[in-house]
């Protein structure tokens, strides 16, 4: 009997040689800072698996919805923002609409993206939040994005052109690109918004720069 | 009648093409869009991963630059639309301080369900001249225009009706399918390939089961998805259509080709065999 309960203390779900973690090590702060900031309530998830059961995405994903929400009641936070789960979500919605107690999943997922986008941790899918942040810098240009500006400004990112050649979809992406442009729907030029200065301004005000 | 119009930024470029046939459609249904004058990027999905103050404040700048020229916003694109919604919600709550002159007080149409009013309906089907008899369609609705209910004010969001209803007026027939409302990957599957095409290729499949001949659709991102998928496939390839090009088709007596030269499933083949081009 002692064996099996010192064997539990030392189990880990994911990894058995990791010491156990203890609920509430850190007391509610990571809990009550998740629902203060994006207003859900996340201590109303009871585990019934529905977020993970909609979730089109959710095979791709090493930690499940539901399990994220049970790591936010536990102040898990380093394990949730190294998580592939919250890059890999494309906040389509599936979760939260159909919560049966109205857990706002997908707004906390994406409440977790932005903070492991702030901290210091590399995120497991790298090319996906370089993706995100291409897209905000051609906006941040040119006040419009424009694909084949984005799609460029992507393929020039470091590693990307690399891995694209490496898993041999470069070729067919840029046959795919040529053909978009041939048949016009790729614009190299198109106009730019008037806003670029005050959106470069409203951007370092949301970094909490003063301008 | 006149309204404000956010065409967001696909519509200068991948969805070209939707562009043209809402200009054709809109006019031939007497309607103003006007462009809200030097609007910017709403900030899609990039902006709310990596940063949830600008993807308020992105889309606030186009509700202020609308609200001064006073009309109600109509979006074509489904993305934009959930934005601007979000936007003004947050607006409306006061959870962000705007940078820009903006109350928030407009209103926000979906282009579906601004067509998909029995009034508009009514008007859509006075003016279809050759109804597209026999061509079986399934309607795809995506993610972004149908969910968050809170946000998007469907009711309907499990079974969405309004392009639906919109097919069905230009006489086509319109098959039901329970993959209305399932997401197509968006933009994943520029960095994560294998994720993108898992979710589209099940779509196309369960497409075809439910014995469609067509696809119609209202989000630019859907339709490329969707379309580019099938550009070396070897199954019967499925048309995905705009659903302004069905109107667009069944307003004119004598459609023209050269309307679908932008897909990559070439539709012109399957509408000469219904005799409709």
């Amino acid at each position: 009997m002692q064996n099996i309960i010192s064997d539990l203390d030392q189990a880990h779900e994911h990894d058995p040689g990791k010491k156990r973690k203890l609920i509430g090590d850190r007391g509610d702060y990571f809990l009550n800072r998740i629902q203060g900031e994006t207003g859900t309530n996340v201590s109303a998830c009871y585990q019934c698996e529905r977020c993970t059961n909609a979730c089109p995405v959710s095979y791709f994903m090493d930690i499940k919805p539901h399990q994220a929400m049970r790591y936010v009641q536990l102040g898990w936070r380093e394990d949730l923002l190294k998580s592939s789960t919250i890059w890999v979500c494309l906040s389509c919605e599936m979760c939260t609409t159909y919560c049966p107690n109205e857990v706002g999943v997908a707004e906390i997922i994406n409440h977790l993206r932005n903070i492991a986008a702030h901290s210091s941790i590399t995120p497991k899918e790298k090319n996906l939040a370089v993706f995100h942040q291409t897209f905000l810098e051609v906006l941040r240009k040119s006040g419009r994005v424009n694909e084949f500006r984005l799609m460029n400004a992507y393929y020039l990112k470091p590693n990307i052109l690399r891995e694209k050649i490496k898993s041999g979809s470069f070729k067919e992406e840029l046959l795919l690109g040529m053909t978009l442009l041939k048949k016009g729907r790729l614009k190299p030029f198109t106009s730019r918004s008037k806003a670029i200065k005050d959106i470069q301004k409203a951007y370092l005000q949301a970094r909490g720069e003063i301008v | 009648m006149k309204l404000s119009f956010y065409p967001g930024c696909s519509l200068e470029g991948l969805a070209i093409d939707y562009a043209r046939s809402i200009d054709a459609v809109f006019q031939a249904l007497d309607i103003d869009l006007i462009e809200i004058d030097d609007w910017s990027c709403c900030g899609a999905t990039a902006a709310h991963s990596l940063s949830e103050a600008m993807s308020v404040i992105l889309p606030a700048r186009n509700l202020s630059a609308a609200e001064q020229m006073g009309l109600d916003i109509v979006s074509p694109c489904a993305n934009c639309f959930n934005r601007l919604r979000f936007s003004q919600q947050m607006i409306q709550k006061r959870v962000l301080d705007i940078p820009w002159p903006v109350t928030g007080d407009l209103k926000i149409h979906d282009m579906t369900r601004f067509l998909a009013e029995p009034a508009m309906i009514k008007q859509i089907k006075k003016r279809v001249l050759k109804p597209l008899n026999g061509l079986k369609l399934v309607c795809y609705y995506g993610c972004q225009m149908v969910r968050p209910p809170r946000i998007t004010g469907y009711t309907d969001y499990e079974n969405p009706q309004t392009l639906d209803r919109i097919s069905a007026a230009t006489g086509a027939q319109v098959i039901d399918w329970s993959y209305k409302a399932t997401c197509c990957g968006a933009s994943i599957g520029i960095a994560r390939r294998e994720i993108g095409e898992s979710l589209t290729k099940r779509l196309l499949d369960k497409a075809r089961r439910a014995g469609a001949e067509a696809i119609v659709v209202s989000c630019p991102l859907c339709q490329s998805n969707l379309d580019m998928i099938q550009k070396d496939r070897l199954e019967i390839p499925i048309p995905i259509f705009y659903f302004t090009e069905l109107l667009r088709l069944s307003f004119s007596d004598r459609g023209n080709p050269k309307w679908f030269k932008m897909h990559f499933t070439n539709p012109v083949l399957l509408l000469k065999t219904k005799n409709l081009l």
